[in-house]
């Protein structure tokens, strides 16, 4: 009566398979050196080299104007992914096209990116999206898969969001989740970060200078604590890198009470 | 039915009972009503009439491809090679007319070896062209008097007659119909759908409505259709299927794919994402009882060779998955960015359809700028559609912006770049190049708030052009 059900114990570690079990931790190994690093040396270190390529990324916009710069930061990371011919798939409902505007491929080609790679899908409402982002995810076709959704969507759920988890894990594919101005609910996936736009260092003449961002951590599935920090892009190298001290800031906010996470309480 | 001819009230067409009391098309109403003053009196709906026969039409394609609407009420099929489904034309035939009377519809059917001597014989009721009136030449009022008042009343009497005669007297036109009606001369209908290419069919006896039925038969015609495009060397771009409801509804499906295809599975695939998508549900209502597959748009697809060290075809991958987001969302919700020659930023960049593989080739490819190292990008991320008009508290006059207002928030701008100075394409307004007939021009500025958020902002027009600019919120950096 008390046996425990036999599931719980996997048959593989029985060790009866020696090769399936040998297949099996290769393969757990290889999912965790596919990580992909940010290229700022802080960031990357706390997350203990980068974040995981085959996975389900979530991205907040801090206040609701910075749902640009959570959309931004996701595009930046996919680009970080080495160079490839696979499409980077953007899909968006015809909502997120109304009140955010359209991507711009000289904007993108400017910030180093190739909008030849780019592929738009623009959908009616969020269930067509979420079943579009899930096909592109499952196909071999993408390198990087997008989905913007703005507010509290209901179907942007823990089922939805491990679907989409899991076919990321079974294709190697990076999936990235811009969330906007929602609020963050449970979700299948494995980082969630919340963005804002930084004050960039000024160029001469006070021009804007590079994008810059203020990132914070909010959970990690592997067990990394949350940090905050600022980076900025360089499209040059395409990469990001820990932002210059400027006006007696320091470029790393390691407490997460006075990072930007407080902006958004403001 | 009535209608109104020329200022009077006449009638249309008359049902049988009406012809039984000597009523004609053509009677004016007051008439027909002197004579019959209980008649009963309806609109005549020219256009009613036109859909009823393209629907009948729709329904006749199970017997032919090549189908063709003959207003007022005629149909005109070739059914050249497709009657030994029925046994033969006879028997074809009567299968029409078993049809049209389940639908209370009366028809007269005539077979014929060119299409002018069936209609012909349909409209005058007769068993052998030449018992067919000299009306049939369709020559006018004129031609057909003088013919009667020579003797001349069917077209059996004009058979006989030397043609050169009658050329000379009634023009060709008399000539080139009489022969089309003697089966002399066979012109071709002109079908009201292209015929397929490719086209393959399933009859059956008992009409079958369950879905899965129906999806195990398209697999088996697609299966037949990628053979036949095997043999040709072909690949279909666009596939049809043709569902014909028991009580002569059809409803058609079509699905395109972006890179020529003779794949069964894949063409199964985007088939079952086609039923999917569709707003209200196949209703097979007492059963089909004739499902085809056509294949109207085809193009040459080599053979490949598919070697076993084949590394997994990412352009292929990629062709099918557009193809299925393209049949499922439709073909303009999944684009790809496209060049414009333009320095009007939002004119610069277009998007277009990813699928039309076709005009892939005619498509220059776009040539997009390099970054420079360590400057900013010049261009947002970001474009609005329409420019968002903000309030701009700015210095006078031409000054940069200080802080704006957009979407009920207040940004106080911190870092500013610019103007940049973009003039209007004058060439696209008559006499543009002149002042004040072209758009206006535009003074973009690259800011940045004290929130870190960076934004492009124009002024549109000069202060000499216009007295009181206005100011947009245009894009958004990263």
């Amino acid at each position: 009566m008390n046996k425990k059900p036999n599931h719980i114990q996997p048959t593989l570690s029985a060790g009866a398979f020696p090769s399936v079990q040998g297949m099996w931790k290769q393969y757990q190994s290889d999912a965790a050196q596919s990580l992909l690093p940010t290229g700022a040396p802080y960031v990357d270190e706390r997350l203990r080299g980068g974040i995981t390529q085959a996975g389900l990324h979530e991205f907040f916009g801090g206040a609701k104007a910075d749902s640009h710069a959570a959309a931004a930061f996701a595009l930046l990371l996919a680009w970080r992914l080495p160079q490839s011919d696979a499409a980077i798939f953007w899909i968006s409902g015809d909502k997120e096209r109304q009140t955010s505007g359209r991507l711009y491929p000289y904007g993108l080609s400017a910030m180093g990116g190739d909008p030849a790679r780019m592929l738009l899908v623009q959908t009616a409402d969020l269930r067509d999206a979420l079943r579009a982002a899930a096909d592109a995810i499952r196909s071999k076709a993408a390198s990087a898969v997008i989905l913007e959704t703005h507010g509290n969507a209901r179907l942007v759920d823990l089922t939805s969001t491990r679907r989409l988890a899991l076919a990321a894990a079974e294709t190697g594919v990076l999936a990235l989740l811009v969330r906007g101005d929602a609020v963050p609910m449970p979700s299948a996936a494995r980082t969630r970060w919340r963005i804002c736009s930084a004050p960039s260092a000024p160029l001469p003449g006070n021009a804007p200078g590079l994008p810059t961002f203020d990132i914070s951590l909010l959970r990690h599935r592997g067990g990394t604590a949350p940090f905050a920090a600022r980076v900025t892009w360089d499209h040059a190298t395409r990469s990001f890198f820990d932002a210059p001290l400027s006006g007696g800031l320091s470029a790393i906010v390691t407490d997460t009470k006075t990072g930007p996470a407080s902006r958004q309480r403001a | 039915m009535v209608e109104k001819q020329r200022g009077a009230m006449r009638l249309a067409a008359c049902d049988p009972a009406a012809h039984a009391l000597g009523l004609t098309a053509g009677m004016a109403l007051a008439d027909a009503r002197a004579r019959v003053p209980d008649l009963a009196v309806f609109d005549h709906d020219p256009v009613a009439d036109l859909n009823l026969l393209g629907w009948l039409a729709d329904g006749c394609e199970r017997y032919t491809p090549a189908c063709m609407l003959d207003p007022p009420q005629g149909l005109l099929l070739d059914i050249t090679g497709c009657e030994h489904v029925f046994g033969d034309a006879a028997r074809l035939a009567k299968d029409v007319h078993a049809r049209f009377s389940r639908h209370g519809l009366s028809c007269r059917i005539a077979l014929g070896c060119t299409p002018d001597s069936a209609q012909a014989k349909a409209r005058y009721a007769a068993r052998a062209i030449s018992d067919v009136p000299v009306e049939a030449l369709d020559g006018g009022d004129k031609v057909h008097k003088a013919l009667r008042r020579a003797g001349l009343r069917s077209i059996g009497d004009l058979a006989v007659r030397p043609r050169k005669p009658l050329a000379a007297r009634f023009g060709k036109a008399v000539v080139v119909r009489l022969a089309r009606l003697l089966e002399e001369e066979d012109p071709r209908i002109t079908p009201r759908r292209s015929l397929p290419i490719i086209h393959i069919a399933q009859n059956f006896a008992e009409p079958i409505s369950r879905t899965n039925d129906v999806l195990a038969t398209i697999e088996m015609l697609a299966g037949g259709a990628a053979l036949q495009l095997q043999e040709r060397g072909q690949g279909g771009r666009r596939f049809e299927i043709c569902l014909f409801r028991s009580d002569g509804h059809v409803a058609r499906l079509a699905v395109d794919t972006g890179t020529p295809t003779r794949d069964a599975a894949l063409l199964m695939r985007l088939i079952r994402e086609r039923i999917d998508a569709l707003s209200d549900p196949l209703d097979p209502g007492f059963g089909y009882d004739l499902i085809r597959l056509e294949v109207p748009i085809a193009e040459v697809l080599a053979n490949v060779q598919v070697g076993l060290e084949t590394k997994i075809d990412t352009d292929a991958a990629a062709a099918a998955l557009i193809d299925r987001l393209s049949v499922r969302l439709g073909a303009e919700r999944v684009r790809q960015f496209h060049a414009r020659q333009s320095h009007i930023p939002e004119r610069a960049a277009l998007e277009r359809v990813a699928q039309s593989d076709a005009s892939k080739a005619d498509w220059p490819k776009a040539d997009w700028p390099k970054p420079v190292p360590g400057e900013p990008a010049m261009r947002p991320f970001r474009l609005f559609e329409t420019p968002q008009p903000i309030e701009v508290t700015a210095g006078f006059p031409e000054g940069e912006p200080r802080s704006f207002r957009w979407r009920r928030h207040v940004h106080r701008v911190t870092r500013v770049e610019g103007p940049e100075r973009i003039s209007p394409e004058w060439w696209r307004h008559p006499r543009g190049y002149a002042p004040g007939n072209g758009s206006l021009t535009r003074d973009y500025y690259r800011v940045e708030d004290n929130e870190g958020r960076r934004f492009w902002l124009f002024r549109r027009g000069l202060y000499d052009e216009i007295e009181r600019p206005l100011w947009y919120l245009h894009g958004i950096f990263a």
